[in-house]
């Protein structure tokens, strides 16, 4: 881990360039090397442009920037680019007309908005893209991109790619195929005469390159063995030819000459004198009868000189230029004084108060007259402690007596900073994101978040920007003045502090030839090869030496692992697909469970298990999209995927004969709530606090209780609460009778008609229209833990980070239903009087299953039923034993039992920061039938949709709809897997262990920082990022079809933020998706370990695992077949 | 064995067994072999259940022979007979040591329990056990100590492994900044301690709490020095516990402290390190007796804080910094309670306010789900009235207070400004100075001391 640590600041130096940046560049960076100009490689037109503009002006990112989100809009869906709208609100916009510029100052703003991370309140966590503003651009270049906008990294760092290749991960084969298709015909070109672009540009990606500051190479070229013996990396072939050609060249060249004094030849190259110096230095002698080693040592040190003096006075490739406009850094090189913490200090508290949901008792006084207002009111008369900030009150007194506007506030500040007005745009935008979860939460509560408690008015961010800007001119002023002593203007202020500062070193001799040494021992560029090289050819060579940068080879590195990873999967499922799958009985059960990938073992240990249970892989929330209100629930909560407004309220009711009972438990519920209540803020006050502090002795017991005995706790805890919680008899309110539907008794639930329209569209969609078990159950599912501020992370995403189990019982109910069932029916869909649904939740932590509604299971379906729940019994503690191979603190050798009772204890332990590891390892979505994965292990890191190409229509309406809704919700979810695992500390929130849940909203680390929004380390930390390889079951022409018509898909799959592949109905042919077109797949290889069961294949390991058949040679009846074949016969 | 033994075995082993752990951690680290993360939990685990039980037997043995005060003596270390100064290290189980010993080695062993899951696979999770049992190694001592000096060595432990703590995540600034801030204010506090050990020293020739308390077992007792000399001595404890216990005006250093692990904040900041002032004013107590005025300075200084503290939670909006203030209020009360004279009291009251917080902090990151829970019972958003004071002042006054409590009392900036500012000044001046001087003498125009990045910038100039 310590990698991803000290990587934030690697790719940081890119943004600012600041005195301690120089010590934790990357490699390559640190020759002061300028990086590829990274977005010129290989890309659309648009982009293109953006590297001229890139190269012409250093504001050319920020513009380029605003071009595109302006761009984007067109072309965003509907509710999206609704909610960008909102941002022009009528409380600003009235003002609007005030300042000539106040239009493009809030168009700057809403510009940075886009920004901003767009994570809401995090009680309800949504995976999306981390970079979504940037999707159309290609990922490639939008990772750069992002990369100079946020600072963060593109990829994971180069030595964990190497790791990758050495461990086999990353073959040759994939860096040489991915290079060759990177570079096109530019791969045979060669370079300055030693070799072909391709061969140098693999080895840079075969041989690692080592680098350090000038001390440093020195020391290693003067102390270490770095010149009597080669690399250890150098493959021996190489190594002996160079010596024996080098020892040919001086014994024909120089060494008689030089021995006879004529030394023409060897002036040429001018190594005549260091020749004989080096001779010397090894011993003299006669040259002839040298050890081997003394040929090594003289190849290394004639090497070394010739690279010196071959990079010696090549100028130095474009420098790069990502200048901050802002004075920040400049100033605090100038003074020691980061203006930003003294802005943050302040800020900080204030944005948290602002938007405080519920944690202070005291709240914000004016919060209502909105940020701007609330903020002169509290500053306007405060007495100046911090010196800097000593004329603050008077400024916003007078800002308040002269009734100015957040807007003509901020032109204000902007014109006095002296920011030009074509840079106005990209002030903003870099002002909005030093404190980036902060404006962006100020965003999504003002745009976003009208469910929550108390959401910001419109224009929030505006003003926040307004006072972010006023305090930052407040704040460069008293710097210049009072520490600097400079009273000069403060428009100018810039030329004078940046005058003053340090430039740029000059480019390294050093390192280039170090770096130039080390590929010579790699690639057998011989010492008589590079000292026939002229000045122009060595500038050819480290011209391009230099352009396959970090980043570059990053790149090729990412691509060669997702390549290597594709190729597995794609070969896998063909070789599946190759044999017959063995015939399986009539389903006597089948399972729909979420697509979610925890659910893939799951599904195949139900299939291992019983032969004759099918399964099914679809949306979570069961095309049940509502508002859902438990019994024991406050409020309505959105069950449905984030795309999706829900229309239709359903509520969760005891049934009748209950309802005296559990109104009783309902006051109970209540008076121990507020009692509870009372305590929690009573502990904080005073007098309250003393009473409770008094007794706090009793708090000991449940300490001590919950942290040693955590599962026996939460038992005794659930024993105690099972007393006063709802009835467990209660019904879902399901059916509507009025018209409108709404939250009030008679508007709640669906209408008979749009039951129908739902059940008809799952069972389409699965393509469970026929072959229907006489028991179905439909299993939703959500996760619990403890302790844990990023619970709904683990829920289930469909249902828009909530739980999915109502949905399941709800679609249930509805097809149970023999009125629906009348209909479908009538339409030509029957099912059979014999089937029966059951609605089922699926906790993913503690692997429970736990089943809706089963009063109303009829007694014919008993026996089907308990023999389901065997299976699900058994399939959940293989399903658990799997998981635990995944966490170290279980032990390999453990027992199924044991590992259900380790999965359980995690789930209710208050220590446990890895309850579960959510959608880690995600790699690959799967659209198509069942049976043409069924049997395959896929290490749990599969979404699996059910998708029967047989059964759609011709124009592919039923594909289109999977994937309109599998492939953004797999898509957001995997590209936040990978950014928050690149880069930890600025995409993702970092380690949770200093995590400190602000104003209900999100967290940050300790008691002040910025918001924190993105993923956890411990979440995704066994993460491998790739970006995910659907695999649809269809024809290439049907999809290109549904991408023509589908612009979302177009710009995911275009842009190549996912991978896209189809499997051919027929055959185990498969086509991929590049550079536009499918292109059919040669597979790589046909063979496929196979085992018995899953369990054959993944014990005894912890690390990723292949792909491998599952063919139960002989059927071990389980117990629940063992009791059933007996009942049978 | 009779019960003498019985005592002086048991109370060396609770005072031993801490040490033993943080070398038995910490030397393997040394060689840079450390223990496996399992073996250093369960070197933990035994330790604590070892000392856990010493303290329970010591406990057991006070309550069947009616012993109030058991002196556990190390030897003397060194004397100066002359000088009439002696060193000896010795240790005292009393009604304050006691509960206080116990109360250390729950919380620092549920705590031990907590960290080995929440750190599993954390890069510093030895770096983390080891300062665990500094700490516990500090707590231990200092609570038990029977000289001032002694005390002083556990008190220094103790701030050592919190700054550290505090500073755990060290690869990001804040953190660092902040344990800094911690430490500095630490110094300050152990700077007064060591000024009021070394008078104690020069007024009686030793530092042991014996002597100060006549001989008589803990809360009663009095100190044979002169109400005036308590007064001095009992002004340089109370910074000293005003430090350690973040009382105004070092409370700025409380939320700060939040920076490191959840585990580490607990039982530090919740628990046992914020009343460790509370518990050096309950040892020095019978200094308090003999000055009222000093009695009225505690319990001003503990009435303030809780006031001032009491208001600042009321605004917090993150849930770490709400129980920091909270945990100071009660603080500040009890300081106020043994101004007050209510030794038993404050004792009490400090336990269970360790035990209350410590489960509070740990919970911390469930607060969304509580809040949920809480809402589901009740049926409706939570309740959030301004309370009696707010809603009774004028709307100006509840700016004012609110910013005041927004802002924390501007305590760190008025530190700042008042206190750090004029000592960097007089140091630079004298830095200054000093340079002119070297200038003068040597006749060389280069000589500087160390160059700031300012006097670079008016360099350049």
């Amino acid at each position: 881990m310590a990698w991803l640590k000290a990587s934030p600041l690697q790719e940081r130096a890119s943004l600012f360039p600041g005195p301690e940046t120089g010590l934790t560049r990357s490699p390559f960076d640190s020759n002061g090397l300028p990086p590829q100009p990274s977005n010129a490689n290989g890309l659309a037109p648009l982009s293109n442009d953006i590297a001229i503009r890139l190269t012409c002006n250093s504001t050319g990112i920020m513009a380029q920037l605003n071009r595109s989100t302006s761009t984007r809009q067109q072309e965003l869906p509907q509710d999206i680019a609704a909610v960008n709208h909102i941002a022009i609100s009528p409380h600003t916009e009235g003002s609007a007309d005030s300042t000539p510029h106040a239009a493009s100052i809030q168009a700057a703003i809403e510009h940075a908005a886009h920004l901003l991370p767009s994570q809401g309140p995090i009680r309800i966590f949504i995976h999306h893209n981390t970079l979504h503003a940037f999707e159309d651009e290609p990922f490639e270049d939008a990772v750069v991109h992002a990369r100079d906008v946020y600072g963060c990294n593109p990829y994971i760092p180069e030595n964990e790619y190497r790791k990758k290749y050495a461990s086999g991960r990353i073959r040759l084969d994939d860096i040489t195929s991915v290079l060759k298709e990177d570079l096109g015909e530019r791969a045979d070109e060669s370079i300055a005469g030693v070799c072909t672009r391709l061969e140098l540009r693999a080895g840079m990606l075969q041989y690692p390159l080592r680098t350090g500051t000038d001390p440093e190479l020195r020391w290693l070229i003067a102390e270490t063995d770095a010149l009597s013996r080669f690399s250890t990396d150098a493959p021996t072939e190489i190594k002996e030819k160079m010596i024996e050609e080098t020892r040919h060249w001086v014994m024909r060249d120089f060494a008689p000459r030089s021995e006879h004094s004529g030394q023409r030849s060897a002036s040429r190259h001018g190594l005549s004198e260091g020749l004989v110096a080096i001779i010397h230095q090894l011993g003299g002698g006669k040259i002839e009868s040298w050890s081997e080693t003394k040929w090594e040592s003289l190849t290394l040190h004639l090497l070394w000189q010739c690279c010196r003096s071959g990079v010696h006075g090549i100028e130095r490739f474009q420098p790069r230029e990502t200048t901050s406009l802002r004075l920040r850094e400049p100033l605090r090189q100038a003074s020691g004084i980061d203006i930003d913490q003294l802005l943050n200090d302040n800020l900080i508290p204030f944005c948290a108060a602002f938007l405080d949901q519920g944690i202070s008792h005291w709240p914000l006084p004016n919060r209502n007259q909105g940020f701007f207002r609330a903020y002169i009111e509290l500053y306007r008369n405060s007495p100046p402690i911090d010196p800097w900030r000593a004329e603050l009150p008077s400024i916003l007194d007078r800002i308040n007596e002269s009734g100015e506007t957040p807007l003509q506030v901020i032109e204000a500040s902007l014109r006095e900073l002296g920011v030009p007005e074509s840079q106005w745009d990209a002030y903003l935008t870099e002002t909005l994101l030093c404190l980036r979860g902060w404006a962006g939460m100020l965003w999504q509560m003002e745009t976003n978040a009208e469910w929550t408690v108390a959401p910001a008015p419109p224009g929030t961010l505006l003003e926040y920007a307004a006072i972010r800007l006023l305090l930052e001119r407040i704040a460069i002023q008293w710097v210049l003045r009072e520490v600097l002593k400079d009273d000069g203007d403060l428009k100018t202020a810039r030329k004078r502090v940046l005058h003053h500062l340090r430039h740029d070193p000059k480019v390294s001799v050093e390192q280039r030839s170090f770096t130039v040494f080390q590929l010579a021992q790699f690639l057998g560029f011989t010492p008589e090869l590079l000292a026939g090289l002229s000045k122009d050819q060595w500038t050819e060579l480290v011209r391009e030496i230099e352009a396959f940068s970090d980043l570059e080879r990053r790149r090729i590195f990412q691509q060669a692992f997702e390549r290597r990873y594709r190729n597995q999967t794609l070969d896998a499922i063909i070789t599946h697909n190759r044999e017959p799958a063995p015939p399986l009985p009539p389903p006597r059960i089948q399972i729909s469970c979420c697509l979610d990938d925890r659910e893939e073992s799951f599904r195949r240990h139900l299939e291992e298990i019983a032969p004759d249970c099918e399964t099914f892989g679809v949306a979570g929330f069961y095309g049940v999209a509502m508002y859902y209100r438990g019994a024991a629930d406050a409020h309505f909560v959105p069950l449905c995927p984030v795309v999706i407004k829900p229309q239709h309220y359903v509520r969760e009711e005891v049934v009748y004969p209950l309802e005296t009972s559990s109104r009783i438990r309902q006051e109970t519920r209540k008076a121990l709530g507020r009692t509870r209540h009372w305590l929690h803020t009573g502990s904080r006050s005073i007098l309250g606090g003393a009473m409770t502090a008094l007794l706090g002795t009793v708090a000991s017991l449940p300490l001590v209780m919950r942290v040693l005995f955590p599962r026996l706790t939460s038992r005794t805890h659930r024993l105690f609460t099972s007393l006063i919680r709802p009835p467990m008899m209660t019904r879902l309110h399901l059916e509507r009778r009025e018209p409108a539907p709404g939250k009030e008794n008679g508007h709640l639930g669906f209408t008979l008609d749009e039951m129908v329209t739902i059940g008809r569209r799952v069972l389409e969609d699965i393509g469970l229209t026929r072959n229907f078990a006489p028991l179905v159950i439909l299993i939703g599912h959500g996760s619990s833990t403890q302790n844990n501020p990023h619970e709904s992370a683990y829920d289930c995403g469909a249902c828009g980070g909530n739980r999915g189990g109502p949905n399941s019982r709800a679609l249930a109910s509805i097809l149970n239903d023999p009125r629906v069932r009348h209909r479908l029916a009538e339409n030509g869909l029957t099912i059979p009087w014999e089937t029966v649904f059951v609605g089922a939740y699926h906790n993913t932590c503690d692997d429970s299953v736990t089943y809706a509604d089963l009063h109303q299971l009829p007694f014919s379906h008993r026996e089907h039923f308990e023999y389901a729940r065997e299976i699900i019994d058994e399939a959940r503690r293989r399903n658990a034993h799997e998981r635990c191979r995944r966490f170290v603190s279980a032990p390999l050798s453990i027992t199924e039992e044991a590992a259900l009772r380790h999965v359980e204890a995690r789930s209710e332990d208050i220590s446990q920061v890895r309850p579960e590891l959510g959608h880690a390892t995600n790699a690959v979505g799967i659209v198509g039938r069942r049976s043409r994965t069924r049997n395959l292990f896929m290490d749990r890191r599969a979404f699996l949709t059910s998708y029967d190409p047989t059964q759609d229509t011709p124009e592919g309406d039923i594909l289109e709809r999977i994937l309109s809704a599998a492939v953004p919700v797999c898509a957001g979810i995997n590209l936040e897997y990978y950014f928050s695992f690149v880069d930890s500390a600025g995409y993702g929130c970092g380690s949770k262990l200093p995590h400190n849940i602000t104003s209900l909203l999100g967290v940050m680390d300790g008691a002040a920082s910025d918001l924190r929004p993105g993923l956890p380390w411990q979440m995704v930390e066994i993460h491998e990022p790739l970006r995910v390889l659907f695999v649809v079951e269809t024809t290439p022409e049907m999809l290109t079809k549904i991408l023509n018509r589908n612009a979302v898909l177009r710009r995911l799959i275009e842009n190549r933020w996912v991978q896209m592949s189809v499997l051919d109905p027929d055959s185990p042919e498969i086509q991929v998706y590049q550079g536009g077109a499918f292109h059919p797949y040669q597979p790589e290889s046909s063979e496929i370990p196979e085992v018995a069961r899953s369990q054959d294949w993944y014990r005894g390991w912890r690390d990723h695992l292949g792909y491998a058949r599952i063919t139960p040679k002989e059927t071990v009846p389980t117990q629940a077949q063992a009791m059933e074949s007996a009942g049978v016969s | 064995m009779n019960v003498d033994q019985l005592f002086q075995l048991l109370g060396t082993v609770t005072v031993v067994v801490p040490v033993l752990l943080f070398t038995t951690i910490g030397l393997p680290m040394l060689g840079g072999t450390p223990w496996g993360e399992k073996m250093t939990a369960r070197w933990t685990q035994v330790a604590v259940l070892t000392g856990l039980g010493a303290c329970l037997g010591v406990l057991s043995l006070m309550l069947m022979y009616q012993r109030y005060d058991v002196p556990i003596e190390f030897g003397h270390w060194f004397a100066l007979p002359r000088e009439h100064t002696h060193f000896h290290l010795s240790f005292v189980f009393d009604r304050l040591s006691v509960p206080f010993a116990i109360l250390t080695y729950v919380l620092v062993g549920v705590i031990g329990a907590f960290a080995s899951r929440y750190l599993h696979r954390e890069p510093g999770y030895h770096r983390f056990f080891l300062l665990h049992s500094m700490f516990l190694m500090g707590m231990v001592l200092a609570t038990v100590a029977g000289t001032i000096e002694t005390l002083f060595l556990g008190w220094e432990l103790i701030g050592l492994s919190s700054a550290l703590l505090v500073a755990f995540f060290h690869e990001r600034t804040a953190p660092v900044i902040n344990g800094q801030r911690i430490w500095s204010v630490y110094r300050v506090a152990d700077a007064a301690f060591l000024v009021g050990a070394l008078l104690m020293h020069h007024w009686k020739g030793q530092g042991d709490f014996e002597v100060l308390v006549d001989h008589i077992a803990w809360p009663v007792g009095h100190a044979i020095i002169t109400p005036n000399q308590a007064l001095v001595a009992g002004l340089l404890f109370l910074i000293a516990a005003a430090g350690k216990s973040a009382l105004i005006p070092f409370s700025g250093w409380l939320p700060r402290a939040m920076e490191g692990p959840t585990p580490s904040s607990a039982i530090f900041y919740g628990a046992l390190s914020v009343h460790l002032g509370t518990f050096l004013l309950l040892r020095i107590s019978p200094l308090l007796d003999l000055s009222f005025l000093l009695s009225a300075c505690v319990f001003l200084l503990g009435a303030a804080t809780a006031i001032f503290a009491g208001m600042t939670a009321r605004v917090q909006t993150d849930v770490k910094s709400a129980i920091a203030y909270a945990s100071l209020t009660q603080v500040g009360l009890i300081t106020a309670e043994i101004g007050l004279g209510f030794r038993y009291l404050a004792l009490a009251h400090i336990i269970g306010h360790a035990c209350l917080r410590t489960l509070q902090l740990v919970r911390a990151p469930n607060l969304l789900n509580d809040y949920h829970t809480l809402e589901n019972a009740i049926g409706a958003r939570l309740p959030r009235r301004p309370g009696l004071i707010e809603r009774s002042i004028s709307p100006q006054m509840q700016l004012n207070l609110y910013r005041f409590a927004l802002e924390r009392g501007y305590l760190d900036a008025g530190i700042r400004n008042w206190l750090v500012r004029p000592f960097l000044g007089f140091f630079k001046w004298c830095d200054s100075m000093e340079a002119k001087w070297t200038r003068l003498l040597s006749m060389s125009p280069h000589t500087h001391s160390e160059s700031t990045p300012h006097s670079e910038w008016e360099e350049v100039k």
